[in-house]
């Protein structure tokens, strides 16, 4: 029972890291550095929640995430494409705005010190029947569609990656942009429209924790999320396949966490929080060497 | 043209964030200027909520100048501290056990102003007085109530950080569960964080899954997610508890009771006394017996309750008044 318990927060904890992880990789493909997915998602969960609260409808709520976080992200496309600013910088800038603008946005809309507003969650759209299956239920049933989303999306963007010219364009225009100027494309368009991809797949993960996961708004509800993420990337080194498998990775230690806290271990928590972090830096020390190619280049 | 726009967007951009924080000035022409250092979002029906009450009582009643700024490390402490104390601040007030430590070592620097830290300790000085809250009083009735009314016999407890403070409260509620249901289990957890709110509902779940059928939180924004996963559970009903801050209304079906601190009143009081020039540091104590603390149980949730529990809980509350029942967990 409590194995399939762990299976089930897996799962939950996994899927908006890979949703924000896959948006990364893209960008990161293409050429550039986000370190603003932290603040698209939470502009993406602000957005989700506000909408769903004033018009009764997760759904709208959802289209409301995907589309305020692709803004955002356009946002940040705009400096570092357009204007030539360092993607850090931006990025850093961003999720300082995104944590400001959310907070302040939600203390205008509902009071100051909160009414917490519980808004209408996305929730499965299986029937009762399914969802309440003994084991086939909570791992496979009780979950938004943007789970299975997040999981199908692994195949489908490697193989969009590796096996289609929109593919070999993002890579070229992270591996080789000269290459594909002389081709006569624009890198520019390019990088823009990977942009925009990350755009949606943070604001996907954003709803997932607000809408999907937490049902209300909690100022700096991403607790460093977009920043695990990040981590996931570069450990997967923009792999696909590994961006699913070290997804899963740090969800699943998660979840275990927060069984192991749960069982009532004499382990010291501050030990057990640790888990996902040392996890990073052994899997980075594994992962993370460079090979002789980088899959992306900044600033290029 | 699109530099133009674009720096104009977020020239307003940064205005708009700007603006959340609260003005840092004091006005002219007011005699008391009060400051609030929050550890997180003033917007979580909860502990931060309940000093930003505070303070808009404060401004409210005494016709103050309020401040407000939401402060996350001990650099920021430090930094908020002075910047308010260098503008001549009369009250600052550190919302939480985290700020103590700064406030003593900034008290000399600024004489003439007053450093009110809620859950501090000990007066330093003059300057540095403590809103001692009692939090394990109304928890140990809390405790009890889950004690009495659990099937399971497990209870399970989600904290934000792991400071005193918050084990103090933990403490109190194990012993009230104990007390009545000496073989049954209190879980703890912490999440790390006062906004996680999804991690806040895992750990509760974890809890659920461990048995836990009653959960009380110290976790600030983040107890969104306890509330949540005791209202989500199908296979048996979980109840939860608020804490600070009478946190019923938030989720009625699912929130029995909350053990609930008149921070504000406490805040106010204060705050008065300074305006009047009667001012004496000393330690502020927010317990059952001056009636600063209390259970509060939900009316719509009432009916679960049997007269006989509700008996047993009175009882619990009078021998705490009379300073007759010992906490053996808490480690004031």
């Amino acid at each position: 029972m409590i194995g399939i318990e762990v299976a089930a927060a897996t799962i939950r904890l996994t899927v908006p890291l890979l949703l924000a992880a896959l948006g990364e990789m893209w960008v990161q493909r293409a050429g550039l550095i986000n370190v603003s997915i932290e603040g698209a998602m939470l502009i993406g969960a602000f957005a989700g929640v506000a909408v769903s609260h004033l018009t009764e409808s997760a759904l709208l709520g959802l289209v409301a995430a995907l589309v305020a976080s692709t803004f955002f992200c356009l946002l940040f496309g705009l400096f570092t494409i357009r204007l030539r600013v360092n993607p850090i910088l931006v990025g850093t800038a961003l999720n300082l705005i995104a944590l400001g603008l959310t907070g302040f946005l939600y203390r205008s809309l509902f009071g100051a010190t909160g009414r917490t507003m519980i808004v209408p969650p996305l929730r499965s759209l299986a029937p009762e029947s399914l969802r309440e299956l003994p084991v086939a239920g909570p791992l496979l049933f009780d979950h938004t569609p943007l789970v299975p989303l997040a999981f199908v999306l692994v195949p489908v963007m490697a193989y969009i990656l590796y096996e289609t010219r929109t593919g070999l364009m993002v890579r070229a225009a992270g591996e080789n942009p000269e290459a594909l100027e002389a081709a006569g494309l624009s890198v520019n368009s390019v990088r823009f429209q990977a942009v925009l991809v990350e755009g949606v797949l943070a604001g996907a993960a954003g709803a997932y924790l607000s809408l999907a996961h937490a049902h209300t708004f909690i100022e700096g509800m991403t607790a460093g999320r977009g920043f695990l993420a990040l981590a996931i990337v570069f450990s997967a080194r923009c792999i696909p396949l590994r961006v699913l498998a070290i997804s899963l990775l740090f969800g699943s230690t998660l979840a275990v966490q927060f069984q192991l806290q749960a069982s009532g271990t004499s382990v010291p928590h501050q030990l057990i929080h640790m888990l996902p972090y040392v996890l990073t830096l052994v899997v980075l020390a594994c992962f993370g060497r460079p090979s002789g190619r980088e899959t992306w280049k900044l600033g290029s | 043209m699109i530099r133009l726009i674009t720096v104009l967007a977020v020239a307003m951009l940064i205005l708009l964030t700007a603006s959340s924080h609260a003005d840092e000035k004091p006005h002219p022409g007011k005699d008391l200027s009060v400051a609030l250092l929050s550890p997180g979002p003033i917007s979580d029906a909860g502990w931060n909520a309940s000093g930003y009450e505070g303070l808009l009582a404060i401004e409210k009643e005494l016709k103050a100048s309020i401040s407000q700024v939401e402060t996350k490390t001990p650099a920021e402490f430090e930094e908020s501290f002075r910047t308010f104390g260098d503008r001549g601040y009369r009250v600052i007030f550190g919302h939480g056990f985290e700020f103590q430590d700064t406030a003593e070592e900034l008290r000399e620097e600024f004489p003439n102003t007053i450093f009110v830290i809620t859950n501090g300790q000990e007066v330093f000085g003059d300057n540095v007085v403590p809103l001692k809250l009692y939090l394990e009083e109304p928890s140990y009735l809390c405790g009890v109530l889950a004690g009495m009314l659990s099937r399971t016999g497990v209870a399970g407890c989600v904290g934000g950080m792991d400071f005193p403070a918050i084990r103090w409260c933990f403490s109190g509620f194990r012993d009230g569960f104990l007390s009545v249901r000496p073989k049954g289990k209190v879980l703890e957890a912490f999440i790390n964080s006062w906004e996680d709110v999804g991690a806040a509902r895992e750990a509760a779940m974890a809890q659920i899954a461990q048995g836990a059928d009653f959960l009380i939180h110290n976790a600030d924004a983040a107890s969104t997610g306890v509330f949540l996963a005791a209202r989500e559970t199908r296979s048996r009903k979980v109840y939860a508890f608020g804490t600070n801050k009478d946190q019923n209304h938030v989720m009625p079906q699912t929130i029995l009771a909350s053990a609930v601190l008149d921070i504000p009143k406490a805040m106010l009081g204060l705050a008065r006394e300074v305006a009047a020039g009667q001012f004496k540091p000393r330690a502020v104590t927010l317990t059952l017996k001056t009636g600063t603390a209390s259970l509060v149980i939900n009316p719509e949730l009432a009916y679960v309750i049997p007269p006989a529990v509700m008996k047993k809980v009175e009882e619990a509350s009078e021998a705490i008044r009379a300073g007759k029942l010992r906490f053996p967990s808490v480690k004031r």
